[in-house]
């Protein structure tokens, strides 16, 4: 198709304010699905992402769409609006000339919303601001109109109002998205230059690479290069995501789709990498993605001790359609072998967690997830601490760091005297507060990131009564007073369980996770104690009673056999646990340094 | 060539109502489907009396109740039970009974088929704790019942009883037991109230509907059965079970020594030629298995020697003279002691059991916690 008839462009938001939804009316108006076919956010087509109603992995698709009678290729792509996913969208955005930035009517600009527009900012993209749900009741398209331009500064003449929903305005935005959205340039004659934005694994096929193609024209049969690896491959497939998979001869400049060439190795492709033709190569890799700083980290074991290639192929599988996700080899006294892996968030890695159990089938152990802290040792030389066990010892150390970030967190206006007061608890420094409008305000805070990482978003809701929502990045690292707290279990430290922490938080924080641990370990037949140390002494201790009675007195009518396995039960539940010291420790209790304060 | 069994379980399998915390393969009594189990019962017994060599010195009917039968039909299987006893040895011949189902006419009719122990399900002489456990007789007919069994020419009396059940305290507990001893039964048997899994009662935990009595005030309420009933001459000879001397269970001794014994009825479990098996829980199902003259065996399993050393283990230890170093040498030509030697020293270790020349038993503190200890020898 001709270029100028193509438009290429991105759906941003705050979570849940209907992008997805949104892409809905673009596909049903497209004709691309048949009503028939048709369903609530029809890009969200994995398991997890239809079981928790939000978008995970962005979706790109090809549409036809007429436009005052003339037919126009839409190549969308509509992205995840949760902060852990928020490297989605700047992959996204690189493959896009514009972006549409829908605002719920009902809850205005958000953190979410500050962000994502900004990242399209980055890009130089034509962001369309989009205001959604105005068929509810208290929706004021009004005041988001303005918000849009005061917070963002992104004039109002172009704001469009619609309803996802009832498709009320749709047929407006498109003549917007036509006229304001630049098609793609790009010279087809010129040699082949293509971003791949994203790849998944297919058993069958192996590596299928998404792209969106700038320069020249990729063909079937053709001989390419992936310029990152330098690994040539004969493409065997090409097609569009219309949104089922549709094959086609070729792709030219501006267009976007998909190629399959018996990638058969998952390390050769790494998303951001460019597409090129093997004989008359590109002279440059296209920018491609700064990759992704993971900031969170645990360990992910195999349950059953002996799956560990199995839990390998699955992470390198997973990895493959996830960039933002890292694993390396780990092991532990307490846990055996597995993998340290890092994730963008919590929200990221308990999806990873359950996309490896239910895509892959391999269950795993995890341990709490821990920031990165960095070390100056007093060689000079700095290193990043992913975990309390992989602290060097006291002496080597001559500075400890921790990660800082800084948030942005819009609020009700009457709500900021509670958050100032949560931010003091948490060791918080304030930066800045504007209103956006005389009810709302954004105030912008630094925070040590592990003060936040638990539960902080809960507590922020809580306080604000489910109106405030925060964005966050991480700013550098900053000298810390960090100290290590060991935890022993029955005179034993356990390495999964020991944490990095600040001194002024450690007694609290000792407390807590014992009480957890009293509560998650079972009763033994002897006494357990419990102790949080630092370094030789114990800042705080507990005590697990022995077991007192555990006796079941019927004889069943001679039911041997059921007896036999109620006990044989009791012994396999056991055999799941990690027997550490004489203890048996169920997966829950590594979980119990998450503890949240109250 | 099979081996002599012994002992013989047969399962009625109706109860006038079911209470909350049953956990035994029970139906409400239907008048029509008596004679036709019945029927079946003694025609699953001739079928292994044909089979088998049966010599019996022990006989144990349970169920259920088995008094909900009517006398012609409850004396009919009992003869027929009493068919297979061995001439040669003395018959200890239990029925369970619950209060309130025995009249004169059904105790005339247990004697005249043979019985001569009888274990009554008590369970409780509060009035409230037995609505708790939905239990429908009234605390007095328990002594009813003693009585008119002791009347009718029956030689030992057994009583069941239930501690922790949920409300009760230590005083209401004792209670209970001086009550049961001023019956001045034979035998007694205390169990812990469990809420097993499937039951109404289990499902009242769940919700909250009743709570649980602390672990640590059911361990006391076990501690003082076992010194209030020794101070009245009632040794402690498995876990749950007090006789005055010479009045133990001979059948539950049985399984407890882990001998082979046959089961008939729905659900009753047997142990034959080294075969456990169990019958299938519906008596629909185990009539009509037996009219087209099918197995009523639901499971069986062949145990190898080293699990029925590890079973004996589980059985014989429940028992106050614990494992019997001979006996079981001869059986699994090995010392347990030494065959279980990580294990033994653990709990040594833990004062949970104790070993000498003849035995491994579990000590005081050992029978608290049987179930954790004897885990460690499946
Ligand atoms: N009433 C009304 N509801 C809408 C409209 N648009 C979306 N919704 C509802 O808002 C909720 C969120 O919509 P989604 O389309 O999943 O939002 P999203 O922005 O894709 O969410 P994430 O991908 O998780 O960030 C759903 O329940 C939609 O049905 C609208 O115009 N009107
Ligand atoms: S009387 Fe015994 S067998 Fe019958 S329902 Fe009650 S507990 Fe169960
Ligand atoms: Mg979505």
């Amino acid at each position: 198709m001709d270029q100028s008839r193509i438009r290429n462009f991105s759906i941003i938001a705050h979570i849940d304010h209907g992008k997805s939804t949104l892409a809905d009316r673009l596909l049903q108006r497209s004709g691309a699905i048949s009503e028939r076919q048709m369903r609530e956010q029809t890009l969200d087509d994995m398991e997890l992402e239809r079981e928790r109603g939000i978008t995970i992995k962005a979706s790109a698709v090809s549409v036809d769409m007429p436009v005052d009678g003339v037919s126009y290729m839409f190549n969308l792509i509509d992205t995840p609006g949760h902060v852990d996913f928020h490297y989605e969208v700047s992959r996204a955005l690189a493959a896009c000339d514009g972006a549409l930035l829908v605002v719920d009517a009902t809850q205005g600009v958000q953190a979410q919303t500050v962000a994502n527009a900004y990242a399209a900012v980055e890009n130089d993209l034509h962001i369309i601001p989009v205001v959604n749900k105005i068929d509810l009741p208290g929706a004021r398209p009004e005041d988001t109109a303005l918000e849009i331009e005061h917070v963002l500064g992104i004039p109002v003449d172009d704001v469009q109002f619609v309803s996802a929903k009832s498709g009320d305005g749709i047929e407006e935005m498109c003549r917007s998205i036509v006229k304001l959205i630049p098609p793609p340039s790009g010279d087809r004659a010129g040699h082949l230059q293509g971003l791949v934005f994203d790849a998944v694994y297919d058993e069958y096929r192996g590596v299928v690479c998404f792209t969106r193609i700038s320069q020249g024209r990729i063909r079937k049969g053709q001989k390419i290069l992936l310029m990152g690896r330098e690994r040539q491959y004969v493409v065997t497939e090409l097609g569009k995501m219309r949104p089922g998979r549709v094959v086609v001869d070729s792709l030219a400049a501006g267009e976007a789709g998909y190629f399959v060439a018996s990638i058969k190795t998952l390390a050769d492709v790494t998303v951001g990498d460019t597409v090129t033709d093997a004989l008359n190569p590109a002279a440059e890799p296209m920018p491609g993605y700064d990759p992704p700083k993971q900031v969170v980290f645990c360990d992910f074991y195999p349950a059953g001790g002996e799956e560990y290639d199995e839990l390998r192929d699955a992470l390198s599988r997973l990895s493959l359609n996830d960039a933002s996700f890292t694993f390396q080899p780990q092991s532990s006294d307490a846990l055996g072998f597995g993998f340290r892996c890092g994730f963008l968030g919590l929200l990221h890695m308990d999806i990873v967690q359950e996309r490896l159990e239910r895509e892959c089938g391999v269950d795993v152990v995890q341990t709490a997830p821990s920031v990165t802290y960095e070390a100056q040792l007093t060689s000079g030389e700095v290193v990043r601490v992913e975990a309390a066990g992989d602290l060097p010892s006291i002496d080597k150390i001559a500075e400890l760091r921790e990660p800082i970030i800084e948030t942005q967190i819009i609020t009700p206006a009457e709500s900021v005297g509670s958050i100032m007061k949560l931010a003091d608890q948490r060791r918080g420094i304030f930066k800045k507060q504007e209103y956006l409008s005389p009810q709302r305000v954004m105030l912008t805070y630094e925070f040590p990131f592990n003060e936040i990482l638990y539960d902080f978003y809960d507590r922020l809701k809580s306080v604000t009564r489910g109106y405030g929502t925060m964005d966050y990045h991480v700013i550098g690292f900053r000298t810390s007073d960090l100290v290590k707290m060991d935890i022993l279990v029955n005179g034993k430290a356990v390495d999964a369980l020991s944490v990095i922490l600040h001194r002024s938080t450690a007694d609290r924080r000792g407390r807590k996770i014992l009480t957890r641990l009293r509560q998650e370990i079972a009763r033994h037949l002897f006494e357990i104690p419990l102790q949080a140390a630092i370094g030789s002494r114990v800042i705080a201790r507990e005590t697990i009673k022995p077991l007192r009675k555990n006796v079941t007195a019927k004889c069943y009518g001679g039911d041997v056999t059921r007896k036999r396995k109620l006990l044989e039960k009791q012994k396999a539940g056991k055999k799941r646990m990690k027997t550490i010291g004489n203890v048996d420790i169920p997966q829950k209790a590594f979980m119990a340094v998450l503890e949240p304060e109250d | 060539m099979s081996e002599i069994v012994r002992s013989i379980y047969a399962h009625v399998p109706f109860c006038h109502t079911i209470c909350g915390y049953c956990d035994f393969y029970s139906e409400v009594l239907d008048r029509n489907a008596v004679t036709p189990l019945v029927d079946a019962l003694i025609a699953e017994l001739d079928a292994y009396a044909v089979a088998t060599s049966i010599a019996a010195d022990t006989i144990f009917v349970g169920g259920g109740t088995p008094t909900t039968l009517p006398a012609v039909e409850l004396r009919r299987l009992l003869t027929r039970l009493a068919q297979c006893a061995n001439s040669e040895a003395s018959l200890e011949f239990t029925s369970e009974a619950n209060p309130a189902t025995v009249t004169p006419e059904i105790a005339d009719a247990l004697v005249a088929g043979g019985v001569n122990r009888v274990s009554i399900g008590a369970q409780s002489f509060d009035k409230s704790e037995l609505r708790v456990l939905e239990r429908i007789h009234h605390p007095p007919q328990v002594a009813q019942t003693v009585a008119t069994c002791r009347a009718a020419g029956v030689d030992a009396i057994s009583l069941d009883l239930i501690f922790g059940v949920p409300g009760q305290s230590m005083n209401a507990w004792l209670s209970n037991l001086q009550a049961a001893l001023a019956l001045e039964p034979d035998h007694l048997s205390c169990y812990g109230l469990t809420y097993e899994r499937g039951t109404p009662l289990f499902d009242q935990l769940a919700t909250g509907v009743v709570t649980r009595v602390e672990s640590e005030l059911e361990a006391e309420m076990f501690e003082a059965t076992i010194d209030t009933l020794a101070a009245h001459g009632f040794d402690q000879y498995e876990i749950s079970n007090f006789a005055k001397p010479g009045r133990e269970c001979r059948h539950n001794l049985r399984y407890w020594r882990n001998e082979p014994y046959l089961g008939i009825g729905p659900s009753a479990a047997g142990f034959v030629d080294g075969v456990r098996y169990k019958n299938v829980p519906d008596t629909a199902a185990y009539v009509r298995a037996s009219r087209l003259g099918q197995s009523a065996r639901i499971s069986e399993e062949r145990l190898d020697a080293a699990a029925r050393s590890r079973e004996t283990m589980m059985l014989e230890l429940r028992l106050r003279e614990g494992v019997a170093r001979g006996r079981f040498a001869d059986r699994f030509g090995a010392d347990p002691a030494a065959l279980f030697r990580d294990a033994i020293n653990r709990h040594l270790s833990l004062g949970l059991l104790e070993v000498d020349a003849g035995a491994v038993r579990l000590t005081r503190a050992g029978q608290l916690v049987a179930d954790s200890v004897i885990a460690d020898f499946i």
